[in-house]
C-alpha cells in the first residue's frame, strides 16, 4: 500500500452500540504487544473530533441510536466508518431483537465489514488496512476536487 | 542589554520578549499543522459529551457555587429556614432591624439595665 495523501498517523474511535464486549476485547488485543498497532501510528482517541475512523462495535441499541448519528456527525472528514463482528453487521442472534434498530449501516454509512463473533485481531488489523486505504482514496478524491 | 540583578534572580525583560516570541512562533506552528478538515459551521465543531446531546450553552453552565453542593445539602434544614427570611428587599431587613432592637430594648428595660 502506497500512501501518498494520507500518510499521517491513523487515529481511531471506538464505539460500543450495546456489543457483549467479545469484539471490544479483541480490539485491545490488537494494541497489546503480541500485534502492537499502535507502532504504525494506529492507536485509539478518547473523542471523535480526533478520529479518522469511527469503529463501531454491537448490534446498535435503540438508545444508543441518536449516539451513534451524532458522534459519526462528529468526526471530522475525511473519514471511514468500521463495523466489527457480526453483531454490527447483520445483528447476528439478537437480529430479532425488540430492544435493537441496527445493524450500524441502517444508521450510518459503512465502509468496511470485519465479520467474526468475535472476529480475531488479525481480522480487524487487516480492516484497518483497508479503512487506510480507503482514507487515502478519499483524500485523493478532496484534493482532486479543490485543485 | 538591560540585566536587573537581585543578588538572587536577574531580570532581563529582552531575554524574556525573545523567548516569548520563540515560544509564540512554536505554538503558531504547532497549530497551523493541526487538522484542516473540520467544517466549522456543522457537528464537527460540537462538544463532544460522550456520544450525548450536550445542552446549549447558558443551560451547560457550572456556577462557582456547585462546589458548595455538599455543604447545602448537609445543612438543608437550616438554610431552607433562614433563606425565607432573606428575601433580598431593603424593607423587610429594616423591619427585622426595628423588630429585633424593640425586642432587645425590651429586655434591657426588664433587666433593669
Amino acid at each position: 500500500m502506497n500512501l501518498k495523501i494520507f500518510n499521517r498517523a491513523l487515529w481511531v474511535y471506538h464505539m460500543n452500540t450495546g456489543s457483549c464486549n467479545g469484539c471490544d476485547i479483541e480490539i485491545l488485543a490488537v494494541l497489546t504487544p503480541r500485534y502492537d498497532v499502535e507502532r504504525f501510528g494506529i492507536r485509539l482517541v478518547g473523542s471523535p473530533r480526533h478520529a479518522d475512523v469511527l469503529l463501531v462495535t454491537g448490534p446498535v441499541a435503540r438508545s444508543m441510536e441518536d449516539s451513534v448519528r451524532r458522534v459519526y456527525a462528529q468526526v471530522p472528514d475525511p473519514k471511514v466508518v468500521m463495523a466489527v463482528g457480526n453483531c454490527g453487521i447483520e445483528g447476528d442472534v439478537f437480529h430479532e431483537a425488540y430492544s435493537l434498530v441496527g445493524p450500524i449501516d441502517q444508521i450510518i454509512p459503512v465502509d468496511v465489514y470485519v465479520p467474526g463473533c468475535p472476529p480475531r485481531p488479525e481480522a480487524i488489523t487487516y480492516g484497518v488496512v483497508m479503512a487506510w486505504a480507503k482514507l487515502e482514496q478519499l483524500a485523493k478524491q478532496a484534493k482532486q476536487e479543490v485543485a | 542589554m538591560p540585566i536587573l540583578s537581585y543578588g538572587y534572580a536577574v531580570w532581563a525583560p529582552i531575554v524574556w520578549i525573545v523567548a516569548l516570541v520563540v515560544i509564540g512562533i512554536m505554538v503558531f506552528i504547532w497549530r497551523s499543522r493541526g487538522q484542516k478538515g473540520y467544517k466549522k459551521e456543522t457537528a464537527q465543531a460540537d462538544v463532544f459529551l460522550s456520544g450525548a446531546k450536550v445542552p446549549p450553552a447558558e443551560e451547560r453552565h457550572v456556577k462557582a457555587d456547585n462546589i458548595y453542593w455538599g455543604f447545602f445539602e448537609s445543612l438543608k434544614g437550616l438554610y431552607s429556614w433562614m433563606m425565607k427570611p432573606h428575601t433580598g428587599i431593603v424593607n423587610d431587613y429594616l423591619l427585622w432591624f426595628v423588630v429585633v432592637a424593640a425586642i432587645a430594648i425590651l429586655i434591657f428595660l426588664l433587666a433593669g439595665l
